[in-house]
């Protein structure tokens, strides 16, 4: 191999990078913690969820907290034993540089693509979301998602996640910063 | 490696900022703005296709100041359009070159849609080549295009190599799916006739033609090589053809030296710096060949 590669960043997050199984579809969640899973609130419905180890193990979850209007949620996952990732700062990133994303796009496991960050903060007017949904901070990338990346990290060229995978619109990747994760934790802590 | 990934990062991350220092949002549609790049002093480029009105214009500039803009001109030909701003508000752009581009090359697309930051797009070039005319029918100095994806407002943006060289404009309605940039030399160009008369004068005959093959015998007769042309169906009145006495049934072979058997290469011939120009029109009449001095005019401009 020569040139510049992502395989170390990745390699990293990958660690970290859990399925979840519901009702037969795929989502994809990471480690934030000791038995804890950040992972998008569309992705699990009320009740229990299925996670699926990097190693084929199964563990069944819980969902502990979740934001529907933010789309974020945390899962309890006893026993889980996988490196928690580690998280940069979403408002220190700089349009152009590198990013890449880990998940399981249409139920291919454990996949990674790659792209540049393409803006941080809400979208213009003309793209194809409701108002409510526009007007939010998103963490914009030029690459490339597909259903099954929701819940799933986008990270820097090191490896440091920066936002949670969350939808596509116009073909730009959007993901809620990663703060937001440390935002629903303390607005439940009080 | 992750130390040279992180530096290609870096580098890409600085392209975008100093490129950006030249690169304002256009207001002159509905909803979402396009982008524009400050390409001289006072003087902003975008695409034709993104000016939807030609009053009521403002640009944002990176600091987020909202100003008013003025039209200077278009030309849906190379779908380009020029604006006026105030004069010493920002940095020009800095050219880069295109002519060097081979497919494989890594480039950015960057935009700007309200006083927000700078937007980006990477990705690579996928075909490059030499002139060509677009469905718009302007003549384009280079075939520019790439993988990189044109989202909503990023048209009439540049298009930047890693070193922060403006390669051109990106305009999303010139060819799908993939990205078609107009080069500096096609913007240079329409962006002088358009500061000097406002529009872009394109070359004249006032004569219809279709192709035509020249059979052996007319070939033998006339003692020529050339086995097609083009045949003058009508002459407008008044028009440069008919003044030069081109006539209805004439097979024109050649222009200028150039043989000529479809109509698109005439147009060509006519495009850029004809206008006032005599052309030599080689053609068959009466199975002779002749020639014919023709001083060419200016194609009359039609209403949009």
């Amino acid at each position: 191999m020569t040139g510049p590669a992502f395989s170390a960043g990745v390699r990293g997050v990958m660690d970290s990078v859990v399925e979840l199984i519901i009702a037969g579809t795929v989502g994809s969640g990471f480690v934030w913690g000791p038995d804890v899973v950040v992972t998008s609130a569309h992705v699990v419905p009320q009740g229990p969820v299925m996670v699926r180890l990097p190693n084929g193990q199964e563990r069944s979850a819980r969902v502990r907290l979740a934001d529907r209007d933010r789309d974020i949620a945390l899962l309890d996952v006893p026993s889980l034993g996988l490196p928690a990732v580690r998280s940069g700062d979403p408002t220190a990133l700089r349009i152009g540089q590198t990013l890449f994303a880990v998940g399981h796009p249409l139920g291919v496991r454990y996949a990674m693509s790659s792209g540049i960050l393409h803006a941080v903060g809400p979208l213009p007017d003309g793209y194809p979301l409701p108002p409510h949904a526009r007007r939010l901070t998103w963490v914009q990338a030029d690459l490339r998602l597909a259903p099954g990346n929701s819940g799933g990290p986008i990270a820097d060229a090191r490896g440091r996640v920066v936002g949670v995978s969350t939808m596509i619109a116009a073909g730009l990747a959007l993901a809620v910063p990663i703060t937001a994760v440390d935002a629903l934790l303390r607005s439940r802590a009080a | 490696m992750p130390a040279s990934l992180s530096s290609f990062s870096d580098q890409l991350a600085d392209a975008v900022t100093r490129a950006a220092g030249a690169v304002v949002s256009v207001h002159a549609r509905p909803r979402l703005p396009s982008s524009g790049v400050h390409w001289r002093d006072g003087v902003v480029v975008t695409t034709d296709g993104t000016v939807r009105r030609d009053q009521d214009l403002s640009v944002t500039l990176p600091d987020g100041r909202r100003i008013p803009a003025q039209l200077a001109g278009r030309d849906p030909g190379t779908d380009l359009a020029v604006l006026r701003i105030a004069t010493g508000e920002l940095p020009v752009a800095t050219p880069g070159d295109p002519a060097g581009l081979r497919p494989g090359h890594l480039v950015l697309a960057i935009g700007r849609t309200g006083d927000g930051g700078p937007r980006a797009a990477f990705g690579a070039i996928s075909a490059t080549g030499g002139k060509w005319r677009c469905w718009k029918g302007g003549e384009i100095d280079l075939w520019i295009q790439s993988d990189l994806t044109i989202y909503p407002g990023l048209g009439g943006g540049p298009l930047i190599s890693p070193d922060a060289g403006v390669l051109g404009i990106n305009s999303g309605g010139l060819s799908r799916p993939l990205a078609t940039t107009i080069p500096v030399a096609t913007v240079e160009r329409v962006l002088d006739q358009i500061l000097a008369k406002g529009y872009v004068a394109r070359g004249w005959l006032g004569a219809a033609m279709q192709p035509v093959r020249i059979s052996d015998t007319t070939r033998a007769r006339a003692a020529m090589t050339r086995d097609g042309g083009l045949v003058i169906l009508s002459v407008e009145p008044d028009a440069p053809a008919a003044l030069a006495g081109l006539m209805v049934g004439d097979v024109i072979v050649a222009i200028d030296g150039h043989p000529v058997q479809q109509s698109d290469q005439v147009l060509t011939l006519l495009a850029g710096d004809t206008v006032g120009r005599t052309l030599v029109v080689e053609l068959i009449r009466g199975g002779k060949p002749e020639r014919v001095e023709v001083l060419v005019g200016e194609r009359p401009r039609t209403r949009r």
